[in-house]
């Protein structure tokens, strides 16, 4: 099962963020795999999403770049800058605060481990 | 594992800004990403540009300039932006468009001298005139909404930043 663009609208920069956070620099490519590595292919980011979101972190300074030539093509690599590091923190508090507003909100009764 | 040539590589990084993808950063990324499949998935004997026109669909759901617009909007919201609904953007066609028009009737019937607790006709036929283009506007704008659903579903809102100065946001993304 694969979650519904509706669901995920809204978490992809928190997820950039986390993973770029986790790793110590990440190319596009390997974001969308990790995510779908990490999450047993239920969540699925499509590139028409990730690139643009890229953009804009970058525009916002909260990702800096540095680029691998491989050939004639270019690969860039994103790492967080440390504007990047506290808003991620900050975007992951918030969306652990919704989660669990949602699961009160829901009646969800979280599954034990 | 098949090895894209420069020739290739060429070949997709224009194709991509045939496409529309004029932001260089998005399009690197695609190069990047478009190769990456290529060569993880071709084999020797396949063909180059058949394999990639089944692969670049998956980057789009009707055309790949998307993403150029996705992160032009996300360029956008990132700035001041007003986001607006229909009504709201009507509204403020309406007093930008019109209201020179309504402060103009106004200043003159704010000078006339009433005759005999008339207005005469020499000062109010030229504010009628002037009325008539804000009425008729009026009623094209708030009275029939729905002529304008082509262009601008009821539940679509605007948006109003720079470059685009405006953008017309579709329902499934106002929503």
């Amino acid at each position: 099962m694969t979650y519904s663009p509706e669901l995920l609208k809204g978490t992809l920069k928190t997820i950039v963020l986390k993973l770029l956070s986790d790793h110590k620099k990440m190319y596009g490519y390997e974001i969308t795999q990790k995510v779908k590595e990490l999450t047993r292919d239920k969540i699925q980011i499509t590139e028409g999403a990730l690139y643009p979101t890229l953009h804009a972190l970058e525009a916002d300074g909260l990702v800096t770049t540095e680029v691998e030539y491989i050939g004639k093509r270019v690969r860039k690599y994103y790492s967080l800058s440390p504007a990047g590091r506290t808003a991620g923190r900050e975007k992951l508090k918030e969306l652990t605060n919704f989660m669990d507003t949602m699961i009160a909100l829901l009646d969800i009764k979280p599954k034990m481990a | 594992m098949y090895r894209l040539n420069d020739q290739q590589i060429d070949f997709i990084h224009s194709d991509l800004l045939r496409r529309g993808i004029r932001t260089e950063s998005i399009r690197l990324n695609l190069l990047d990403h478009i190769c990456i499949l290529i060569e993880e998935h071709l084999h020797e004997k396949d063909d180059f540009y058949q394999y990639y026109t089944t692969v670049l669909p998956k980057f789009y759901k009707q055309e790949l300039c998307e993403l150029e617009e996705e992160a032009r909007l996300l360029m956008t919201m990132r700035k001041g932006h007003l986001l607006l609904y229909r009504s709201q953007f009507f509204l403020l066609l309406f007093i930008v468009l019109i209201g020179p028009f309504i402060t103009f009737d106004l200043v003159q019937i704010a000078h006339s001298t009433p005759i005999a607790g008339q207005i005469p006709s020499r000062v109010w036929a030229g504010p009628l005139i002037f009325a008539l283009f804000p009425m008729l506007t009026l009623l094209v704008l708030f009275l029939t909404p729905e002529r304008f659903d082509p262009l601008f579903p009821r539940r679509a809102r605007v948006l109003l930043g720079s470059r685009p100065f405006i953008r017309i946001l579709p329902v499934d993304f106002a929503s």
